[in-house]
């Protein structure tokens, strides 16, 4: 009886978040959904009706030309896009499971080493070397020009993800590792066998992280892979396609330059919507193990 | 006596191997790949050991090498040009048993591509350069490129002959022949105004537009007649302003960038050593700042012109704008475009040196070829280019792609092949590094016109080009020059377009930010230097 | 004399005991050295007129001269303070929104809303700042932008925004936060997640009504996530986002430049044409210098007041 009156006098306060939390996340998901309509709209626009009538969420005059410029090679796409898929696979679960192994070392409080190690880590997040430097070490002393390890292995580990892993890792209570200890399992097996399947909410976090860093990389990619590859990655081919035009047209002094094949305004919305598609799929996916991440919260309490 | 000799050898090699492994060590120096690059004169050390290892004379070809050339521009997509490049290949195999390597820098961010490629010590062999776009006195400067005195005339013989002593004069930096300049071929880059005959008939303008205000009139036409119009939608990313001081004066541009808009000029083609500026001296900057106030009032531009990013030579081409500015050369294939896809529209190019005559002939190291300084391979990838340059047979390929796919010849004349798929078989390789007019055949996509035209009436005013073998030395003035980019950038648009407000008060504040940014330092620098080239010329 | 002997023995045994969690670290370590430390001298790079031939460690030593492009306009001040206030404003109500946008899901209860709502808010993220220029351009354009012709459309006058450099710090983080908060609040998401769902329940059954429990549990259990993405940020104090500035701004319009210009922007007109690696490296050590001093008192400053969330 009177648990019942609780559960009633506490749905006065929820329901007014609940009304609040469907309002503002309904109203924001729309603000950010709106502009990519825009993008969607203008991509199937014929270019004429674009010059004369700007961007608009409905096509004025419909036209799927863009979509046939960038589809005009479909293998290079479908390249990239398996390039892509493939280094952000790959760089994920490896770039996931180092990232959790330190965040796990570095909180441990028993461990001697930490404060030090996580300076470490810290400090190349304030200084880095530029780009000279940096361009040597891949190309010349790595020798990875050409090699899709330029673009997999620079991503793999970020200092932010570290620490974050880190203080996610924290939450678990040491009394759990140290009762382990106790009954002799190392340090290694606690962190496979127990903390990881503990950790899911923060892995998915941590492994989407890395995965859309793996997604959106192009910069690596334009550095080191050249056009002599075939497939390069998806971001770099359809980066190519949005900027190149700009790049000619605002420098003054490339007056060599014979201007062919512009990217037309359809064309660049076309390639945000080649790209981004997929992500829509990507995120729902993701979700299942933040609710996962709850159950087994519970289980373990 | 034999030993001794063997170990004077040694002892240098050993040294530079220590040395090399030292640097190494993760130090960021990457010159490891180089055996020539030690110290700062790598022009000498790779020419003495070529020359060493040419004893004879021949050239040595019994091993296979590739050769990478570096070149600006997006690769083409279709496969053309690799099908052409394999063609190539078979020659440069057969004839000096190398394979070229087309190396595209692309456009998206190329400033960083290109010049990481000097800086990391690549070993790049060939390489596109410009003395005016690509700041290679700059990055000859920083020691980028190989001194090819030694090397050119046994290995790009034919090039070395065909180029008189003054061009490779025009060539060298503090002396030594660094580059080779695109010298033997034709092109006008001078710029001007793109304007539609037909409309200008209709606003009753029958002779060829011979001043700013001839456009005015034209456009101003095009406002009150032509609905869905707009006149000129300019984009802001390239400056009028050097156009407008050579209509309206007789300044001369120097090779010196200052950023989005020449700071710095010369006097006249009479006196040429004298460094003036259009800004400072009369009231060049001010007259055109008050002109392209009136016009951007008058609405022939965009209220956000500032910021749009459209294509004006799309929306010339679709009808939607009556003017557009570029160069000589853009004009030619433009026209051509402009008869297909508005027939009738009788494009005209009003040149900005029309209005007083003020005419340089084009720099002959606008385009050009050098060899990097960490290049493995000097003498094949000079023999290479020598190829380039001058075998027919493997010029046409790589300027034109294959014949019978690409192009056919008919009346002595380029002209698309029945069948050709713009798509599937368009080619270009983006070579701008020595093209030759002996070997080039005229095409159909140029406007056929144009050399009893324009260039009939640039024949009659051009003037020699005076600055063939100047180099400014920036060293000493290198923050400054920064300084005077940062600011045209800042403030030049916004006075081009008319939009900074009343032009007197703009040009004022734009003196002053230039003068705190060193403007007297970088004219006495630049004065100073232009004395001893005098000296160098006359004495 | 036996003191060190047994210090050395103890360190020894230091390292023995962790070794296994060092090892663990080992990739890590090894990452960083390599890709992050082994550059690092290159900052050098700063005090060098660079010739490539001679090599980095080879060429002439010129002091502060490649900074001397910053300093001598006086503008220094203005894109110092610029950067900064553009940071700070990011921080600040980009952590708020965050936090908001994270507590608001974690109360709802219709998972169908839920999966659709994070997944549009994370669609700008993967849009390029190429295109979210061109976009405002076409909502803000004064002739034939979306927002006049609505303005236009119920009778009131257009604005010149692209003139009107008061508009812009409105217009720049409304668009930063629009791009990033949906990417930026899955890290308090995944917080929220590991939250205890006991110890809620427990606050419940004691009869705390939803505000108090945000306000009472979530809010603090968030605070460390709070700190720690704060002190990442304030690393990066002096360094301004580019792109976004770039393409939505532009290069040209210089009637903006007074609230808009940080210091990438300048230095992107600066070396445009006068490419350099050195002034390049120069800017990037100040704004490390700076960075790492902002960073230092924040962390003291954490250190005094919550020993336990300081990053080091």
């Amino acid at each position: 009886m009177s648990a019942q009156r609780t559960a009633i006098k506490v749905d006065g306060s929820t329901l007014l978040v609940r009304i609040f939390g469907y309002g503002f996340i309904g109203a924001f998901a729309l603000a950010c959904f709106l502009p990519f309509m825009l993008v969607v709209g203008t991509s199937f626009t014929s270019e004429s009706s674009i010059a004369r009538h700007g961007f608009n969420f409905w096509p004025r005059v419909f036209s799927t030309f863009a979509y046939k410029i960038v589809f005009e090679n479909p293998d290079l796409i479908i390249g990239s896009y398996w390039v892509t898929i493939g280094i952000t696979v790959v760089g994920t679960a490896v770039g996931l499971f180092i990232v959790a192994m330190t965040g796990y070392a570095l909180q441990r409080p028993d461990f001697h080493y930490r404060n030090r190690i996580s300076f470490f880590i810290y400090f190349t997040t304030l200084f880095s070397g530029g780009l000279v430097p940096f361009y040597l070490l891949v190309n010349q002393y790595l020798a990875l020009k050409d090699n899709y390890l330029a673009v997999l292995l620079p991503g793999l580990l970020s200092p932010f993800l570290i620490i974050m892993m880190k203080s996610f890792v924290r939450s678990i209570p040491h009394a759990i590792t140290e009762s382990a200890k106790i009954d002799g399992a190392g340090d290694f097996t606690i962190f496979l066998r127990l903390i990881l399947p503990m950790t899911t909410p923060a892995l998915a976090t941590i492994g989407l992280f890395i995965a859309i860093g793996y997604w959106n990389e192009w910069y690596n990619a334009m550095l080191f892979l050249s056009p002599d590859m075939k497939y390069r990655t998806l971001q770099l081919f359809l980066y190519g396609v949005v900027t190149s035009a700009d790049f000619i047209k605002n420098s003054s002094a490339a007056s060599n330059v014979d201007l062919r094949d512009l990217p037309l305004e359809s064309m660049k919305m076309a390639t945000a919507v080649v790209a981004t598609g997929p992500v829509i799929l990507l995120y729902p996916l993701v979700q299942r193990f933040f609710i996962q991440g709850i159950t087994v919260g519970a289980v373990k309490g | 006596m034999i030993k001794v000799k063997k170990l004077g050898a040694i002892v240098p090699a050993l040294t530079l191997a220590a040395g090399l492994a030292a640097c190494s060590g993760g130090n960021g120096n990457g010159k490891e790949a180089s055996p020539g690059a030690d110290g700062n004169n790598a022009g000498a050390t790779t020419t003495a050991s070529a020359s060493a290892s040419q004893a004879a004379g021949a050239a040595d070809t019994s091993k296979f090498v590739k050769i990478s050339y570096v070149i600006l521009g997006d690769k083409p997509k279709n496969g053309q040009f690799d099908a052409a490049l394999a063609e190539i290949n078979k020659l440069m195999k057969q004839k000096i048993n190398a394979e070229l390597e087309w190396k595209w820098v692309e456009w998206a961010d190329w400033q960083t591509k290109y010049n990481l490629l000097l800086a990391s010590g690549d070993p790049v062999d060939l390489i596109t350069i410009g003395t005016d776009w690509l700041d290679t006195w700059g990055n000859a400067q920083r020691g980028a490129f190989m001194n090819l005195d030694d090397l050119l005339p046994k290995y790009a013989p034919q090039t070395w002959e065909s180029i008189p002593q003054e061009d490779w004069a025009e060539s060298k930096y503090k002396g030594k022949i660094v580059l080779i300049p695109e010298n033997a071929y034709t092109q006008w880059v001078n710029h001007g105004f793109f304007y539609r005959g037909d409309w200008a008939k209709e606003a009753g303008i029958t002779e060829p537009v011979k001043d700013w205000d001839g456009i005015e009139k034209y456009l101003q036409y095009i406002k009150d007649n032509k609905k869905n119009v707009i006149p000129w939608d300019a984009t802001a990313g390239v400056s009028t302003f050097g156009g407008w001081v050579n209509s309206y004066t007789q300044e001369l541009e120097l090779p010196i960038s200052t950023g989005w808009l020449p700071v710095f000029t010369t006097k006249s083609v009479d006196d040429p050593y004298t460094v003036v500026s259009p800004i400072f001296d009369e009231d060049t900057m001010l007259n055109y700042a008050t002109k392209m106030k009136s016009w951007a009032d008058k609405g022939f531009w965009r209220e956000d012109v500032l910021n749009y990013k459209g294509d004006t030579r799309t929306l010339l081409k679709g009808g939607l704008t009556g003017l557009d500015q570029h160069h000589t050369q853009t004009f030619g294939t433009l026209r051509v475009d402009m008869d297909r896809e508005q027939p009738g529209s009788e494009l005209q190019m009003y040149p900005f040196a029309r209005t007083n005559g003020n005419l340089l002939e084009l720099s002959i190291t606008h385009g050009g070829t050098s060899l990097g300084a960490h290049s493995k391979n000097p003498e094949r990838a000079l023999m290479a280019y020598d190829l380039i340059r001058n075998d027919e047979q493997i010029y046409r390929l790589l300027n034109y792609g294959i014949e019978g796919v690409q192009y056919e010849i008919k009346d002595g004349k380029r002209v698309l092949p029945a069948g050709y798929d713009p798509k599937k078989n368009e080619f270009y390789s983006d070579f701008w590094g020595g093209r030759n007019d002996k070997l080039e055949i005229p095409s159909s996509t140029v406007w056929d016109q144009l050399p009893t035209t324009l260039y009939a009436e640039y024949d009659k005013i051009k003037h020699p080009y005076p600055y063939g073998q100047f180099v400014f030395d920036k060293t000493p003035v290198d923050a400054e020059l920064t300084a005077i980019s940062q600011v045209t950038g800042e403030m030049g648009p916004s006075i081009a377009f008319g939009k900074a407000g009343d032009p007197a008060k703009a040009v004022e504040a734009f003196k002053s930010k230039l003068k705190a940014a060193g403007y007297d330092k970088v004219k006495a620098e630049l004065q100073k230097q232009l004395d001893a080239y005098k000296q160098q010329m006359q004495g | 004399m036996p003191a060190p002997k047994t210090k050395r023995r103890s360190s020894l045994r230091t390292l023995l005991a962790n070794r296994t969690l060092l090892l663990m670290c080992l990739p890590a370590i090894a990452f960083f050295l390599i890709f992050s430390y082994l550059p690092m001298p290159g900052l050098y790079l700063a005090f060098i007129q660079y010739n490539y031939t001679a090599g980095i460690f080879k060429s002439p030593f010129v002091w502060w001269d490649n900074f001397r492009f910053l300093v001598m306009t006086g503008d220094l001040w203005r894109l110092t303070f610029n950067t900064i206030a553009y940071n700070v404003m990011f921080i600040l109500l980009g952590n708020a929104l965050q936090i908001t946008v994270a507590i608001f899901l974690n109360e709802l209860r219709s998972k169908w809303f839920k999966k659709v709502s994070q997944s549009l808010m994370f669609l700008p993220y993967f849009i390029s700042f190429v295109l979210i220029g061109l976009i405002a351009y076409n909502i803000l354009s004064y002739d034939y932008g979306l927002l006049n012709g609505f303005l236009k459309m119920i009778g009131a006058d257009p604005v010149k925004t692209y003139s009107n450099p008061h508009l812009w710090p409105f217009i720049i983080v409304i668009t930063y936060l629009w791009q990033s908060t949906g990417y930026g609040s899955i890290v308090y998401f995944a917080a929220v997640m590991g939250l205890d769902s006991e110890i809620v329940e427990a606050a419940e059954i004691d009869g705390a009504n939803a505000i108090q429990r945000i306000r009472y549990i979530i809010l603090p259990w968030l605070k460390p996530t709070f700190i720690i993405l704060l002190l990442f940020s304030l690393g990066g104090v002096l360094r301004g986002n580019f792109g976004l500035f770039y393409n939505l701004v532009g290069a040209n319009n210089s009637s903006l430049y007074a609230t808009t210009d940080i210091i990438e922007t300048y230095v992107f007109r600066s070396l445009m044409t006068n490419f350099n690696f050195s002034m390049g490296s120069a800017v990037s050590l100040y704004q490390s210098v700076f960075g790492f001093f902002v960073v230092l008192s924040a962390n003291w400053l954490v250190k005094r007041v919550s020993p336990d969330n300081s990053l080091f």
